[in-house]
């Protein structure tokens, strides 16, 4: 019975998997070079969704018609544009409060967050109500033997794996990345070797904010729905995701976002009621949270950002 | 010879009190110029406030003819002051090899970086076969040459040695003593800050002695070697006094 589903669990799993592990990489990363948690996170990745929606509805004014072009302005829009809030708000709401106690920068991207969300439920026409979102992806599906995988989901999962390893590779090999790395060791020697800390940070929260802007995107051609709320919920999954794999380091990130899709999907294979999967996987993770404090990949066994 | 760096009267202090008070040091191209003076003398905060670490109150600092007193700590290092910091403060987790690189983070040019690399692993051979070895896992001698090497990575016109010998076997302090003199044989001017007054004056040109944040002494290297300031700075002591007891 529940069995015969078992791939549309799977691949709505990795789905989520994927998403998840794009807004952790992003809080791991901001958590890595300025040791701050940034909570307006979640509430960038809904607006990212949101700018793609007013990218799309623009470009079909316009009267492009071709699919493929609409997603990809869609994606470069979205990205670009929180990339662009993400070092606006590193500029002028994290910077300056660098020397504060964290608990201020903290509460200043929850009001931030609550700020972005308020002004798309207020600017944004019919804001309150939930917007569907464009199919822009083909609604075919491949069946290998018994497993049936829509066309979406294979795109979702490997388009998110490969902004995850993007990301990577642009932190490991590049002067970039190797500027972010010496800011998370230490950013008093960081300086002296002639890095100019602003700069990085700023890139480091476009980066992320980035990130987030493509999980909203993935998020709305999953669901074919974006609202003005659903950055509460992700901002929280995406935390708890990189809380869980170590804050701090990337490849735990991206382990925790899988394991909590895949707690998620055995909720949702062993409880009939549907709210039940989120407070299981929710519960997991608190009974990790208390078994290692410093979550899967603590700092010590692996590399900061 | 003309003047690399210049202090002007500088004020520094962290709340209230004053750590440096009207300190005024100058130092000359292509020599080695040594900072003497007992714990809590000022010479950290000196070396700090030249790199824009720690805010000046008053006074200026000029390097190379231009002023830097306002500028930022990455754009004092562009000009061409390279620090290898107390406590070598390698990047722990990085390799030696990136460690290397990112003293150069500034040199665009793939050319010149693996030409000045190679420069470098020349001077440090034991470096080479270490490239891919996490900096963390080495020992403390092993550190000391990576900080090193990393400052000259940057081809710097000043660099700073904060404290080199710390914590190091008599045998590496030994070492480190040489490397100083060599890099300033391949004409790069040296600050150095020691705790080691007789190794220190040995290869230093001329020297300032602090304590609690004034200059109470300076001269060559050789006048310094024989007074009794530099004596009393360290030790709190006359030197005759000894004699009495």
């Amino acid at each position: 019975m529940i069995l015969d589903f078992l791939d549309q669990y799977l691949v709505n799993g990795l789905v989520l998997g994927v998403i998840y592990a794009m807004v952790a990489v992003g809080f791991t990363l901001f958590f890595g070079v300025l040791n701050i948690i940034k909570f307006s996170h979640g509430d960038v990745l809904m607006a990212g969704g949101f700018a793609a929606l007013l990218a799309h509805q623009t470009l079909t004014s316009l009267g492009s018609e071709l699919t493929i072009f609409n997603l990809i302005v869609t994606i470069i829009f979205a990205v670009l544009s929180m990339g662009l809030l993400g070092a606006l708000a590193a500029r002028f709401l994290v910077l300056p409060l660098k020397a504060a106690p964290p608990l201020n920068t903290l509460l200043i991207t929850l009001m931030l967050g609550l700020a972005i969300r308020e002004a798309v439920r207020l600017f944004y026409p019919n804001g309150s109500n939930p917007k569907p979102f464009p199919r822009l992806l083909p609604d075919t599906s491949t069946t290998l033997q018994t497993f049936q995988i829509r066309t979406d989901s294979l795109i979702i999962i490997f388009g998110g794996l490969g902004a995850i390893l993007f990301l990577h590779l642009l932190i490991k090999n590049t002067r970039l990345g190797l500027a972010i790395r010496a800011i998370a060791q230490d950013s008093e020697t960081a300086r002296l070797m002639g890095i100019n800390f602003r700069k990085i940070v700023l890139g480091t929260f476009a980066l992320g904010s980035g990130l987030a802007a493509l999980a909203g995107v993935a998020n709305g051609l999953y669901y074919n729905e974006v609202n003005f709320s659903m950055g509460l919920f992700l901002g929280v999954v995406g935390f708890s995701s990189a809380v869980v794999g170590g804050l701090g380091s990337i490849l735990g990130a991206i382990i925790g976002g899988f394991l909590f899709a895949l707690l998620q999907t055995l909720g949702a294979i062993w409880f009939t009621v549907p709210a039940y999967k989120d407070v299981f996987a929710f519960i997991i993770i608190i009974v990790i949270m208390a078994c290692r404090p410093t979550g899967l990949l603590s700092e010590s066994s692996s590399d900061r950002v | 010879m003309s003047t690399l760096l210049e202090i002007r009267n500088i004020f520094t202090g962290y709340d209230e009190a004053d750590v440096l008070s009207g300190v005024s040091i100058k130092i000359k191209k292509g020599q080695i110029t040594c900072l003497l003076g007992a714990n809590g003398s000022g010479k950290t905060t000196l070396i700090r406030t030249i790199l824009a670490l720690t805010q000046s109150r008053s006074g200026q600092i000029f390097f190379d003819g231009q002023e830097i007193t306002e500028k930022e700590t990455h754009d004092i290092v562009r000009l061409g002051i390279s620090t290898i910091p107390e406590g070598r403060k390698v990047f722990p987790k990085l390799t030696v090899k990136e460690n290397l690189l990112i003293g150069a983070i500034l040199e665009k040019n793939s050319i010149k970086l693996s030409s000045r690399f190679e420069e470098v692993i020349d001077i440090f051979p034991q470096l080479r076969n270490r490239r891919n070895q996490i900096a963390g896992t080495m020992s403390g001698g092993e550190q000391a040459m990576l900080s090193i090497g990393r400052g000259l990575m940057g081809a710097p016109k000043l660099l700073v040695i904060d404290e080199p010998s710390l914590g190091l076997s008599p045998l590496f302090v030994k070492e480190n003593f040489k490397v100083i003199h060599a890099i300033k044989e391949r004409g790069i001017t040296v600050l150095l800050v020691e705790q080691n007054v007789k190794q220190t004056l040995e290869i230093a040109d001329y020297g300032y002695v602090l304590s609690q944040g004034h200059v109470v002494a300076d001269g060559t290297a050789e006048a310094l070697a024989n007074s009794d300031q530099v004596q009393s700075a360290y030790f709190g002591i006359q030197k005759n006094k000894d004699f009495e007891e």
